[in-house]
């Protein structure tokens, strides 16, 4: 049964790789391997930022016979990576799938069911830590040259730390449905939380640039504050640096708090799924309502999807969160942005302009509110498609509220930073059109993904939302084109102005979205009428 | 009110619909039978402009579904046998959205919205997330928003099942009343009693094709709709 249980589960993971939804067939041949490669380019993609890393740590720290220390370093990274690609699908995943009834009505011990939803949040925290860990590994063979042992080791190292993140994704994931279950406000609670966990996050993202500068030039001060402060990272590093005494420490530790763990959620996992929501009845009182046009009242349907659910608020607009903070910042820090903008690159409006656009495009990526939203419609698709609306006024609802959602945090941080930076009159218009244009491009490419692989069958909506092509294409294929459009004018940048780059740039936009806008329009109209 | 001619759906190389014509006039409740996997579902999602078919026309009230799919959509209610809603919306916004959608006035809305949730006792529910309701809560809601820009035709997918008794009652109240009115309902169903009471005429379907339709009367004669149907069922095995 538990193999059973486990297959669906990883199945249902996986089932982007195999699965067509818009054709409901099953991809095969040269169509399947087309798909694996995509998702292997982006995997490689992201892999070499942390090859990248790990290359400035290993060589000196092996030639310091210090080659534990790497490990503890980047070990602690893949953790950060893995927890954070995977806490927020936790949740969803172990409490919210919408098969939970029909499996709990079968007879399936808890803790066969439990171990199978684990298995799916094991493997998307093994997938980012191998982000990490692969390139680290291989950097580590190829400059340490270790024995056999060692490189099983360092293998067998990496499985346990996939454990860890298991377990610290797991703990976030019940507190917040030990939370959800006994409060009103479930989406602000877990929306709450999970924002404390990314300031956190980025927090210790801010400072690890500074740490492993510090690290490199003081490695003992550092390696004598891990051995006492972080005695389980110490252990882990010597493990994976080839110690089997370490090995089977770093271990015991690692399965006797998930231990713990699995004994604090087997005895309260169905008690919390099968929980009273905790909300208490509202009572109706009967209002007037405002009669409403039909533009309108799509638009404030996709509004509520996106503000009733905190998994596609923390997903797909976080960017949101980061304009807002970043404007605040700038506009606190006006001084000091100025200051450093203006010593490090002079008086070059140009280059400075180029850098608020990157900086700007970089967080509009990260909003993809449009990316899953075809999706999202799951089995309700049948109320858009009987009632008397065009495909495309369901569509345009969508992309409109998604550069509603973007363009208010986009244009503060934008025109707050154009402020602070006091550009002259020329980059202070050309740089909030080329922000803006580009994010209409992504609002319409994420349509347009969705509309060409969408899923509408799911049973945790973190599928569309997290584990999609669309929502991965979005977000890392436009930081990928946001850096390349960066390198295309390191290249150019003796031939051409930034002034006329970033005309280019946005006349690029314009075009590319002017062309997706019309294919919406026809042929995505008619696409989501038939979905 | 509601005519297929020759509808034709086929999904791969198998025919779900195979050239079926129907004619539902006003003033008339119409009942669709057959078994599981018949084509019902097909017929009916097409009719309502859900799935694109292959061959044949789908007209509402003289307007061709292929040609004007808006204008007939304006005219038809839906309500399908498994009703998912927007979880993610209260009753009343759920059905204040579909009054905003049919361009329903607030004043009519109001009106409606009190009538139809006060007959399935659900007023007192409206307020609480579609997410937190039954089954049967659920199919009332589905119900209640389809009645509410008074469509001349509703089209349902077993719109019994369920539904508690009195709610089943209520609604074929409710149908006959609308077709008194002028307005009519094409409606799968398999419960046989509730079709041999209910339905003025009678479709039976099966492996796409139709293979008897008419009046009650006509169809089933002296005998039940029940034999009518499982003999029918083994004559075309």
């Amino acid at each position: 049964m538990l193999k059973t249980l486990l297959k669906k589960q990883i199945m249902e993971n996986f089932s982007f790789f195999w699965l067509d939804r818009k054709h409901n067939t099953v991809r095969k041949g040269g169509n399947l391997v087309l798909w694996v490669l995509l998702y292997a380019f982006l995997f490689l993609s992201l892999s070499l930022v942390f090859g990248s890393v790990a290359i400035m740590l290993c060589e000196p720290f092996v030639e310091a016979k210090m080659g534990w220390l790497y490990f503890a370093m980047m070990g602690l990274m893949a953790v950060a990576i893995g927890a954070f690609g995977s806490v927020f699908n936790t949740y969803a995943s172990l409490y919210q799938a919408k098969d939970n009834d029909m499996l709990l009505a079968m007879p399936i011990k808890p803790g066969k069911l439990l171990l199978s939803r684990l298995s799916g949040v094991y493997v998307m925290g093994l997938l980012y830590e191998l982000l990490v860990m692969i390139p680290v590994l291989i950097i580590y063979y190829v400059f340490a040259k270790p024995g056999i042992a060692a490189v099983v080791l360092s293998i067998l190292v990496t499985l346990v730390i996939s454990v860890f993140i298991l377990t610290l994704s797991t703990v976030l994931g019940w507190v917040v449905a030990l939370i959800s279950s006994k409060t009103k406000h479930k989406s602000f609670i877990t929306v709450a939380l999970s924002l404390g966990f990314i300031a956190g996050y980025y927090y210790v993202y801010g400072k690890a640039y500074g740490m492993i500068q510090s690290v490199l030039m003081a490695p003992e001060t550092a390696a004598g504050f891990i051995k006492r402060k972080l005695y389980p990272v110490y252990q882990m590093g010597l493990a994976a640096d080839g110690d089997l005494v370490a090995f089977l420490i770093f271990t015991a530790m690692v399965l006797a708090l998930f231990g713990v763990l699995w004994l604090v959620l087997e005895k309260s996992y169905i008690k919390i799924t099968t929980a009273n929501k905790g909300e208490a009845k509202k009572a109706y009182k009967e209002r007037l309502a405002k009669a409403g046009t039909v533009d309108g009242a799509l638009l404030r349907k996709e509004a509520k999807c996106f503000l009733g659910s905190p998994n596609y608020m923390l997903n797909c607009g976080l960017g949101i969160v980061f304009m807002l903070v970043a404007t605040v910042f700038v506009l606190i820090k006006g001084d000091m942005v100025y200051d450093i903008a203006y010593s490090v690159f002079g008086e070059n409006y140009g280059f400075l302009s180029l850098l608020v656009c990157g900086a700007v495009c970089l967080m509009t990526c990260m909003n993809d509110i449009s990316a899953p939203s075809v999706s999202l419609e799951g089995k309700n698709i049948w109320l858009l498609q009987s009632f008397p609306v065009t495909g495309w006024q369901a569509l345009r609802a969508k992309l409109s509220f998604h550069l509603l959602a973007t363009s208010v945090p986009l244009f503060l941080f934008t025109l707050s930073t154009v402020f602070v930076l006091k550009l002259t009159p020329a980059y202070a218009v050309i740089v909030p059109v080329v922000v803006i244009l580009f994010a209409l491009f992504m609002a319409e490419l994420g349509l347009f993904i969705n509309l060409l692989t969408p899923n509408l069958n799911w049973t945790s909506e973190i599928v569309p939302i997290k584990q999609s092509a669309g929502v991965m294409i979005v977000l890392l294929g436009g930081w990928v084109f946001v850096a390349a459009l960066g390198g295309l004018y390191y290249v150019l940048m003796k031939f051409i102005s930034p002034l006329l780059y970033m005309l280019l740039a946005a006349a690029l936009f314009l075009a590319a979205s002017a062309g997706l806008f019309l294919w919406l329009k026809n042929k995505g109209a008619k696409i989501f009428e038939a979905i | 009110m509601l005519k297929i001619e020759h509808l034709t759906k086929v999904y791969g190389d198998k025919k779900a619909v195979d050239d079926l014509s129907l004619h539902i006039r006003p003033g008339e409740i119409y009942g669709f039978i057959g078994h599981n996997g018949a084509g019902k579902t097909t017929t009916i999602k097409s009719c309502c402009g859900i799935l694109q078919y292959d061959s044949g026309e789908v007209f509402v009230d003289g307007v061709s579904m292929k040609e004007n799919p808006i204008a007939c959509k304006a005219k038809i209610a839906y309500i399908p046998d498994n009703p998912d809603l927007y979880e993610f919306m209260t009753g009343i916004q759920f059905l204040n959205f579909v009054a905003d959608i049919f361009g329903v006035s607030a004043g009519e809305r109001q009106e409606r919205i009190r009538k139809y949730a006060d007959e399935f006792e659900l007023t007192a529910d409206l307020a609480q997330p579609v997410s937190a309701y039954s089954h049967g809560m659920k199919q009332k809601l589905a119900i209640i928003s389809a009645l509410i820009h008074e469509p001349k035709l509703i089209i349902m997918d077993e719109p019994f099942v369920g539904l508690d008794p009195k709610a089943s009652h209520i609604l074929k109240g409710i149908m006959r009343d609308i077709c008194d009115r002028g307005g009519a309902i094409f409606f799968s169903t398999h419960v046989l009693e509730v079709a041999e009471k209910l339905c003025d005429k009678v479709a039976i379907i099966k492996g796409g094709k139709l293979i008897k339709s008419g009046t009650m009367e006509e169809v089933k004669g002296d005998t039940s709709l029940e034999n009518v149907f499982l003999e029918l069922e083994d004559d075309n095995a």
